[in-house]
């Protein structure tokens, strides 16, 4: 065979780029048990926090099941216990779970096969953050599982407004995009640093930067511009307006997260 | 053209320069073995020309265009240090996710024909884990061969294997300069093995490039030698040391005259000295020993 003397150079569009960066994702997340096991941590967690509330003689943690999903009106001070388990859990479980993924590129040594292909940083970012993402909205739907089927066994009360209830999950789905965004962005930064991307993922998971900040300034309609204050806006007095400050939120913060993670990588030594 | 041209190429970790102001051109076409001590910066410099790493200074360009454009990156295999594969999942899947991320049209084909490449056609379906290092050593290759590279860049392909395994992938890279056409980077402690492919090389110490050569320059600078077998060596040594400038004793107990002198003319001194000669011939140093004495000449100079 001839040399490649001059070799031709394609350049596929970010189409063709992603589809096959995604499809390599989304392979990897089906086929790791990593996967399940924190689909089925998010199920199993509701299920404990209502079914542990009343025991040993104790009141129950909630008298509405739906309260297990989302308070009733945004409370970004947290006064009790009750006021924090709910769905946004999942995005501090999530957190952990995308440090795992993102952090296993870089032990397997993966990053360096992927950035000598087509890819570019960018290509990474937004990969990272979209199957990121996808697997904490499966989050979402396996804790509401969870918490649902868990509420009809303690006899907790299931009223509520169906469509603030739909709103509220919908809500908190949507802003899974920030939520893994911004986990993608902290695990570029602390790549080298496993434990450090975990522990950086869980502390803002936890939403203490909003709980601090909440606790100087009040419930402020203000903190819904950042990804904590809005995964808590979606309660269950939320309305269509709730869900698009959701979605804004959530792919204003997944951009900023995306270019600031593009810069970091494509300005340092990625392997 | 050339596929890789390298200009004042510096790379720093913290306060250690590990590139320091490289030079390197790699025609088109050529197998480049880059040789040098551990630690001189043959790594850095090759992750760098993936792109893995970002350096501190200087130009390089891959087939004419700028080492960042990813179209380009697309045309380069890399194996360096150790594959990037997933333990847990097979040898066909990890193949079948980097087809995936090149965007390889009939990636099974493609597959089938790089496991051939590397003799691997029946380790598919192993997990990769359950490989040894021999296998994953070839399991990298095949991974660098995807999608035809124009440049195939593999950092020590041949470390740690067994003689066994050594001789495989001496034959799988026989076999790829062969079928596939590729410029090929190949950095290697094994320079014997490294000497019976490679067209061009580098050398590189302490980050700087000592001189680069095609092999037919590095055949002429490589000193012919007349070696030869008597049976008292040492007076032998004393003989010939008091006539030619560099006399020596090679591992396999040969002695060697350096200085250009005719075997005729050493056979004759010789025997009018009292000594028979019981075999004679010409040869070359091979390139690790010219390596070695390269690094003393320049250890000398540096001291």
């Amino acid at each position: 065979m001839q040399a490649q003397l001059t070799p031709k150079f394609e350049s596929p569009s970010l189409y063709k780029r992603l589809k096959g960066m995604l499809g390599v994702d989304f392979y990897r997340l089906f086929h790791t048990p990593m996967f399940y096991i924190f689909l089925a941590v998010a199920a199993i967690i509701p299920a404990m926090v209502l079914s542990m509330g009343g025991m040993e003689g104790g009141a129950p943690l909630y008298e509405n099941t739906w309260n297990i999903i989302a308070a009733d009106t945004p409370l970004y001070i947290v006064n009790s216990i009750a006021d924090y388990s709910n769905m946004n859990m999942v995005f501090i479980f999530g957190g952990i779970m995308v440090s795992v993924f993102i952090g296993h590129d870089y032990r397997s040594g993966y990053v360096k096969q992927l950035f000598t292909t087509h890819a570019k940083k960018k290509d990474y970012m937004i990969s990272k953050s979209v199957v990121c993402a996808f697997a904490m909205a499966c989050m979402c739907v396996t804790y509401l599982i969870g918490g649902a089927f868990a509420g009809v066994l303690t006899g907790a009360s299931m009223k509520v407004n169906i469509g603030s209830l739909l709103i509220a999950i919908f809500g908190k789905m949507v802003m899974s995009l920030g939520w893994a965004s911004l986990y993608t962005f902290l695990n570029v930064i602390f790549r080298r640093y496993f434990g450090i991307s975990i522990a950086s993922s869980f502390l803002i998971g936890t939403g203490i930067p909003i709980i601090g900040a909440a606790a100087l300034i009040g419930n402020r309609s203000a903190l819904n511009l950042f990804l904590y204050g809005s995964s808590v806006n979606a309660c269950l007095s939320s309305n269509i307006v709730t869900l698009g400050t959701c979605l804004a939120v959530s792919v204003v913060w997944a951009i900023i997260y995306n270019v600031l993670g593009t810069a970091v990588l494509a300005n340092s030594d990625v392997y | 053209m050339n596929a890789i041209e390298i200009r004042n190429l510096s790379k720093k970790f913290g306060s250690k320069t590990a590139v320091n102001n490289l030079s390197m051109t790699v025609p088109a076409g050529a197998i480049y073995g880059f040789i040098g001590e551990n630690g001189s910066g043959k790594s850095t410099t090759e992750k760098m020309i993936c792109g893995l790493l970002h350096p501190n200074g200087g130009s390089m360009k891959l087939y004419g265009r700028d080492y960042t454009d990813p179209d380009v990156r697309a045309k380069v295999g890399v194996l360096i240090e150790a594959p990037g594969c997933f333990p847990n999942m097979s040898v066909w899947s990890n193949l079948m996710l980097q087809a995936d991320n090149l965007g390889i049209k009939h990636s099974r084909q493609e597959i089938v024909k790089v496991l051939k490449t590397v003799r691997m056609e029946g380790a598919a379906s192993n997990k990769f884990k359950n490989c040894s290092l021999g296998m994953k050593q070839r399991i990298g290759i095949a991974m660098a061969l995807l999608g035809n590279p124009a440049l195939l860049i593999l950092d020590e392909p041949i470390n740690g294997l067994d003689a066994d395994g050594m001789r495989i992938m001496r034959e799988v890279l026989v076999d790829i300069t062969k079928n596939y056409g590729s410029t090929v980077l190949i950095s290697s402690h094994i320079l014997g093995e490294l000497e019976k492919i490679a067209t061009h090389y580098g050398i590189i110490r302490k980050g700087r490039m000592l001189c680069e050569m095609t092999a037919e320059e590095l055949a002429a600078s490589c000193r012919t030698y007349i070696a030869l077998q008597t049976g008292d060596k040492n007076k032998t040594k004393l003989l010939l040391g008091s006539r030619y400038s560099r006399v020596e004793e090679d591992e396999s107990g040969c002695i060697r005259v350096y200085d250009a002198a005719e075997s005729e003319e050493v056979v004759t001194f010789l025997y009018q000295n009292g000594i028979t000669v019981s075999e004679i011939w010409r040869d070359k140093i091979a390139l690790e020993e010219y390596y070695i004495d390269l690094m003393h000449e320049k250890e000398g100079r540096s001291l």
